[in-house]
């Protein structure tokens, strides 16, 4: 690695300031010193690239990745799955609390910072906050072994009390609970949104209503513990709706979005297809687009790969027997520069759900293309198509964007102005 | 090779619902079980069509009337045909349904007939294996012989079933019979009724082409014809129904009832009956009004005729035909 390097015309996107300009950024030591317009190669020893023009944004931050990992090796080896959020332009990744066998204890972090060691992008691990069926989990400990947030395991904590304490316990700490928004009475044993498309199915069905329930539920339990509450995966209207009125409150509360969400409908499962099975399941158009408008106005303030990787013979089922979710990491950033080119967002719109806002909440100082911020940087190609996906690059587990043209190529990513991941250097000119 | 090169051949390769077929292929299939139900009423009921041909009968659910009609219908036709059903070691031990469908294809069957409690899972087989195959229940998706039996018992009785008004009673949320019903019925232009408690009705089923009653007395009224759903004795259990009591007073045909329908109303089930609950007993045996024992009859005619059809494409296509034949059909 050079200590100093110049990225020349560039299409820097700022996502904090909102803005995109034509410029110079310089990086000295991993982090980034200067950038201007008019900057000029240091006489020696320092690199240069010539960026032909292409977008450099900061390194993307997923807070919600469902690694293999810790305990067990999966169909996907965690060292692929870092591998391939290097290769999807993100430079920092919070594995859930359900990811492997759930990261539940502060020695299941501290392990995973012994993998991370060798990871090309940043790693953090999110802590379950339940012990067994009723108790609390090392909340304490695992946050000072470096735990992200506290969450559930993905499914909705049924009992108000537990997560009434989970909360008030958290907020000991300043420590953001993440919880998926559900009632899980009337999520217990669907497969598909409410809508007419799955009744004519034959799918088992849960009402959108739920997902205002639970959030419904949660916002009041922050208002009651003063806890920090990221609402996990929000997917309807209704979520929505909770969402913003819980913000207007002054509530500390976040929102999160997965990007399948934002791409697909109920009408993609019209053909049985397990790789549309997600959970939460795939909602209507209305839905989607509501999801669309809310990352764009700020109300919802993440989106995220979700990324699930499982064994080909997992997905390869009919349609409710199927495992749900999608490898999805490298899939994020041109997922998100699809919506930009179908007019949606612009592109600083969609990469603050991806750099900044995320590392405000998590209190990181990357995530921002500012001097004095560390160098994790993205460069790509928002335009091109991203073919590859129909064989994705390194992760090899079922993926629902196969075969799927998606706007936006990775060329380089960087992390700490050190080069982890590169697109084959012919096709991006 | 049909020597009229205008002929319409039936363009199907498979039977996954009742949404695919137009009104000509039902000509056909119709005009086919005619003629097997009359030679199905004689002494020699054989015929030799699918002669060298497999027909497997995969059944993850149980079933007796569905696997024998099936299993007659292609006995009839000269197929060998092999049952394996939800009892069966292969299906337990845990394999793969795509394992399960490929390890089967690779006997070579010409003909597979699959029910299974997955919504989809036919055509999960019939887009794993490539092999022509007939959904016999998916899950709460569809039963598309059913209904193709159902109208051609009314056809016989009528002529036509378009311009009839006939009652769906029951529990349609979880009936893949309602569900292929209601498309065919429509198809061919009759005047559908839906009629249960809305526990057991789909939200938006006013969308599906039907007008919807929860009252059974109204949902009768100027009715040709009645198809009562067999109530599963769990939605008494988990709060869709109160009891067993309460819906036979609210939703159980007899006699009494049948007067706000047409004089000469005619009942149907998909069986096997609950006498006395979604049915009376002594509706259910008036020979003068229920078609119960008819439909039987007319499942397998229809059976042999779908099979019949479908086996016209099987022998001659190639996997690589038939997978060019679907992007086509696409």
């Amino acid at each position: 690695m050079s200590a100093s390097m110049l990225f020349q015309n560039a299409l820097l996107i700022d996502p904090e300031a909102g803005t995109q300009t034509r410029g110079h950024l310089r990086v000295e030591d991993g982090f980034i010193t200067d950038i201007g317009t008019d900057l000029i190669p240091k006489s020696e020893g320092e690199g240069v690239i010539d960026a032909q023009g292409q977008a450099l944004a900061p390194a993307l931050i997923d807070l919600r990745v469902n690694a293999c990992a810790p305990g067990i090796n999966g169909p996907e080896p965690l060292h692929i799955t870092f591998k391939a959020a290097a290769a999807g332009g993100i430079g920092t990744l919070v594995l859930s609390p359900a990811s492997g066998q759930g990261i539940t204890r502060p020695e299941d972090l501290e392990w995973l910072d012994y993998q991370a060691l060798s990871a090309p992008v940043r790693v953090l691990g999110a802590g379950y906050g339940l012990d067994g069926e009723d108790g609390l989990s090392e909340i304490g400990l695992m946050l000072r072994a470096g735990a992200a947030y506290i969450g559930d395991k993905g499914k909705a904590i049924a009992d108000t009390r537990l997560a009434r304490r989970i909360m008030a316990y958290a907020s000991t700490f300043d420590a953001v609970v993440s919880l998926r928004p559900d009632d899980p009475f009337l999520a217990s044993g669907t497969i598909a949104h409410e809508c007419d498309m799955a009744a004519r199915m034959g799918l088992s069905q849960r009402p959108g209503v739920g997902e205002r329930i639970g959030a419904q539920r949660d916002a009041a339990l922050a208002e009651l513990t003063g806890a920090r509450l990221l609402m996990d995966r929000i997917t309807t209207r209704e979520g929505l709706e909770v969402l913003k009125t819980a913000k207007q409150k002054g509530l500390d509360v976040y929102g999160s979005v997965p990007l399948t969400h934002l791409l697909f409908n109920t009408v993609d499962i019209g053909s049985f297809q397990s790789a549309y099975r997600f959970e939460p399941p795939l909602r209507e158009e209305e839905d989607r687009l509501a999801l669309i408008d809310a990352v764009k106005s700020g109300l919802i303030d993440f989106v995220v790969s979700d990324h699930t990787p499982m064994a080909h013979f997992d997905k390869d089922q009919p349609f409710g027997d199927a495992k749900p979710g999608t490898q999805a990491l490298e899939a994020l950033l041109p997922g998100l520069c699809h919506l930009v080119a179908e007019g949606y967002l612009t592109l600083a719109e969609a990469l603050r759900a991806v750099t900044c806002c995320p590392a405000a909440m998590l209190g990181l100082d990357q995530g921002r293309l500012k001097v004095g911020a560390p160098a994790d940087l993205v460069l790509f190609n928002p335009d091109a198509p991203a073919l590859s996906l129909r064989q994705p690059a390194v992760s090899t587990a079922p993926s629902v964007f196969a075969g799927r043209r998606l706007a936006g190529k990775v060329i380089a990513t960087f992390i700490e102005g050190e080069l982890v991941a590169h697109a084959p250097t012919e096709d991006h000119a | 090779m049909s020597a009229d090169p205008y002929a319409y051949t039936f363009p199907h390769s498979d039977l996954l619902s009742v949404g695919g077929l137009n009104p000509i292929d039902l000509q056909m299939i119709f005009t086919r079980a005619e003629e097997h139900f009359a030679r199905n009423q004689g002494e020699d009921k054989k015929l030799g069509t699918l002669k060298g041909l497999t027909q497997i009968n995969l059944f993850f659910e149980a079933s007796t009337r569905t696997l024998a009609s099936f299993e007659l219908a292609g006995k009839r036709l000269g197929a060998d045909v092999v049952n394996f059903s939800a009892g069966n070691a292969s299906i337990k031990k845990g394999e793969s349904l795509a394992d399960t469908a490929l390890t089967l294809a690779a006997m070579k069957p010409d003909l597979l007939v699959v029910r299974h409690g997955s919504a989809g899972a036919a055509r999960f087989f019939a887009q794993t294996t490539g092999i022509a195959t007939v959904n016999a229940g998916d899950g709460a998706h569809e039963h598309p012989t059913q209904a193709l039996l159902d109208s051609f018992t009314l056809i016989q009785r009528w002529g036509d079933v378009a311009g009839r008004r006939i009652a769906i009673v029951g529990d349609i949320l979880h009936s893949r019979v309602a569900r292929s019903n209601i498309a065919l019925l429509n198809l061919m232009h009759a005047e559908v009724r839906v009629c249960g408690p809305a526990t057991l009705l789909p939200g938006d089923i006013d969308q599906w082409g039907v007008s919807v009653f929860h009252d059974l007395d109204q949902a009768l009224e100027g009715c040709d014809a009645v198809m009562t759903l067999r109530i599963q004795r769990e939605r008494m259990s988990n709060g869709l129904l109160a009891s067993e009591r309460e819906y036979g007073a609210l939703y159980g045909l007899n006699h009494q009832r049948l007067e706000h329908a047409k004089p000469d109303c005619l009942i149907m089930h998909p069986g096997p009956m609950n006498r006395n609950v979604e049915i009376s007993s002594a509706l259910a045996d008036d020979p003068d009004i229920s078609l119960i024992l008819d439909q039987v009859e007319s499942g397998v005619a229809v059976r042999m005729a779908i099979l019949e059809l479908l086996a016209q494409k099987a022998p001659s296509m190639t996997w690589q035909d038939r997978v060019n034949y679907r992007e086509g059909d696409a």
